[in-house]
């Protein structure tokens, strides 16, 4: 019956967007910061890759992590270093994270009525020293903080880390600065804990460790089902 | 008409080149140029000289069809697709006798998932102006970013600071060309010019009203309930700004979307200064002891 | 939810139009002044989408400045008039119309006073008396009923209380105050508001 009657235009637009999942992790120390991510790439219920890390190196003290549309993620990280490469050629210095993350955030904003969908979170160093840990909206929106989750599985990891490292909502406690070690035990113990649950974090789990000295890598291997 | 048009536009070229330099570094490139100099399609582009600096600007196409629809609409996966960001929120500014209290909660919320309890929702244009932030984050960062360079170019260009109507209708005809394409805005300017206190709300539909009390967001609502009840021109600084902290806590106590700390501050003859940040439970204990 | 309204007497035009800035749900002003003078002799009342109506309205006044910088005399309300719904229906078959409807009422030395009602489809009709928004349902069978073209002043003001008086009395939604205006041969004059009891 109802195919009878004509409803008038209907708009089937072709949607340039998939959700190939993915968690990112990063926490700032005192004068370390890390940056962590799983390696699954997948897209509904098929896994394309169980290699396919998201942290990207960017500068010796930044390290990005993108999740969301992988399209995205390497169209993105691919302007990033552009950019930070015509920096460097113009300013014979390297951008800084904070630098950096101001700048990710105008190109994101360039494309608001056609947003990059990824989730980006910076880990570095600031001028300092210290740890520094940027996250971003799709369409640019950031601050700074201390720890941030993105991604697929970050409803499952940022309430342990607001437990863990900000000791939120607990009383009688002493706020002990967070060292390296217990740092990267944090995060592989909180990825493992979402590899368990959530299908889109699995394989295996890449953590880069940045200090003034360099940037160490590490990869941990999570549950592969 | 057309005269008009094309002159101003003529001299407004000769300012783009101008401003264009300031930052020009963080905006230019493969970023879309957003400067509102030069970009007045609906006010003066009437005539045919238009074409000149037209083309410098975004183009078009890539900013004719709306994203919401692409990317909230539920697809066949049944993935969730959201963008928007930071729609849960509630702030207020008011007048009274020693200046304007503007006061926010800290909560961004992505559905149902609350993002981040720690966010700076007054945005410091400069040393005596401030924004306040509800709907899009990204929105109303980068608009209000653009509007502190549109301020400062003013103050180099004039030698006096911009009063608080030229800069809130500064940010009004920016959004304005923007209206119905999806921006998401709902800020108020509040600062301290010649002409004493200065109180505006502006967002994306195009709204720029002047007044004594505003209060913006979900929860904007519960705020108007307690500010309306107390507010009185006569207020000292101690009571307005509890007043304020009043209001955004109950206003948070009532809406699960505004929540976190509550920031305050007070622009008054010499331009703001930070008065607090209170962390809800703090204040919830507070106020039941009190009770 | 707006109202706009205007009564024309033999030697002058009174116009009324409420005080309220809303958004969404929520009045954010109660002393908005929706009236623009864009001459000493002429008043254009708009109300209509957000932003749209400020925006309009105050391209049509900087331009019919301008034509009197440049001329060296003013446009006639009928001049005005016309001028403004040109504008309004070149926009209108453009990718971004205005959405305003308004109410212009000038005085002429020649013509005397005039009233003009138009839409945002960009219509445009010389009335005695006009209204807009859903007010206008209610108070314009009164003004059929009550309105004669010799109406004085105070008769007129009397007009325009009873339709405001039914507005509080059957519109749902409370419109607290209306700022009056009277256009003559000596210019623009502000009356007393007309403030309803509640607030």
């Amino acid at each position: 019956m109802k195919d009878y009657h004509y409803t008038g235009a209907v708009e089937n637009r072709f949607s340039p967007y998939a959700f190939n999942g993915g968690t990112v992790l990063a926490v700032a120390g005192e004068d370390f910061a890390i940056v962590a991510s799983d390696t699954r790439l997948s897209e509904g219920y098929s896994i394309h890759s169980r290699d396919s890390p998201k942290c990207y190196k960017l500068t010796d003290t930044t390290v990005i992590g993108c999740s969301g549309f992988h399209g995205d993620c390497l169209t993105l990280t691919k302007i990033i270093d552009a950019r930070l490469k015509m920096y460097k050629h113009s300013n014979n210095k390297t951008m800084t994270s904070g630098a950096i993350a101001a700048m990710l955030s105008t190109i994101l904003y360039s494309r608001r009525f056609f947003p990059y969908y990824v989730y980006n979170i910076i880990g570095g160093l600031d001028e300092e020293g210290k740890g520094a840990v940027y996250s971003f909206d799709p369409v640019g929106s950031y601050q700074r903080d201390t720890y941030k989750a993105g991604g697929s599985a970050s409803a499952m990891l940022q309430p342990l880390l607001d437990n863990q490292i900000g000791f939120k909502n607990m009383e009688g406690v002493q706020h002990v600065p967070l060292t390296r070690e217990k740092a990267v035990q944090l995060v592989k113990d909180v990825f493992i804990s979402a590899a368990e649950r959530d299908v889109y974090t699995g394989d295996a789990l890449r953590i880069c460790i940045i200090t003034k000295e360099g940037i160490k890598e590490e990869t941990i291997p999570l549950r592969k089902d | 008409m057309k005269d008009k048009s094309s002159c101003s536009r003529r001299k407004l070229l000769a300012h783009c080149t101008l401003s264009k330099m300031a930052l020009a570094s963080v905006l230019s490139s493969d970023c879309a140029d957003f400067s509102s100099d030069y970009r007045q399609p609906f006010a003066f582009g009437c005539g045919s000289g238009q074409n000149e600096v037209e083309h410098e600007a975004v183009p078009e196409a890539s900013l004719s069809f709306c994203v919401k629809n692409s990317l909230l609409a539920g697809d066949e996966d049944g993935v969730e697709r959201k963008i928007e960001f930071l729609h849960g929120t509630t702030t207020l500014a008011f007048k009274f006798q020693h200046g304007v209290i503007v006061a926010v909660d800290s909560r961004a919320t992505a559905g149902s998932y609350i993002a981040s309890q720690t966010v700076k929702k007054v945005i410091e244009i400069n040393p005596y102006l401030l924004g306040t932030m509800a709907g899009g984050a990204a929105d109303c960062s980068f608009w209000e970013r653009l509007l502190a360079r549109q301020c400062r170019i003013y103050e180099l260009r004039n030698k006096e600071r911009i009063s608080v109507a030229a800069a809130s209708k500064l940010l009004a005809n920016m959004v304005y060309q923007y209206k119905g394409m999806g921006l998401s805005m709902g800020t108020m300017v509040c600062g301290w010019d010649k002409r004493g206190p200065g109180l505006y709300y502006v967002d994306s539909e195009g709204n720029r009203v002047c007044g004594d009390l505003f209060a913006v967001g979900s929860g904007s609502m519960y705020a108007y309930g307690v500010m309306d009840s107390g507010l009185r021109h006569d207020l000292t600084v101690e009571e307005a700004c509890e007043l304020g902290r009043r209001a955004i806590y109950q206003a948070t106590y009532r809406d699960a979307y505004s929540g976190g700390q509550v920031n305050l501050y007070h622009v008054h003859g010499e331009g703001w200064t930070r008065i607090s940040q209170d962390d809800v439970l703090m204040l919830h204990q507070q106020y039941k002891e009190q009770a | 939810m707006e109202y706009l309204i205007g009564i024309q007497g033999p030697d002058y035009v009174l116009v009324a139009a409420d005080n309220v800035a809303a958004s969404s749900i929520i009045q954010m002003k109660h002393d908005y002044d929706k009236m623009f003078k864009l001459s000493e002799k002429i008043l254009l009342l708009c109300v209509g989408e957000a932003g749209d109506t400020v925006q309009f309205a105050e391209y049509i006044q900087k331009n019919v400045q301008l034509y009197k910088m440049r001329n060296g005399y003013e446009l006639s309300p009928s001049a005005a008039a016309n001028f403004t719904r040109k504008n309004l229906a070149d926009y209108l078959r453009s990718r971004t119309p205005y959405h305003v409807n308004l109410l212009l009422a000038g005085y002429d030395e020649s013509d005397g006073p005039g009233l003009f009602y138009m839409d945002y489809m960009a219509s445009l009709a010389k009335a005695p008396f006009a209204a807009h928004g859903y007010g206008a349902f209610l108070t314009l069978s009164i003004m059929d009923r009550y309105y004669r073209p010799d109406l004085t002043r105070d008769e007129a003001m009397d007009l325009l209380k009873k339709c405001i008086a039914e507005l509080s009395r059957r519109f749902i939604l409370n419109l607290p105050s209306f700022n009056v205006r009277v256009i003559d041969k000596d210019g623009i004059h502000d009356m007393e508001k007309i403030t309803l009891g509640t607030k």
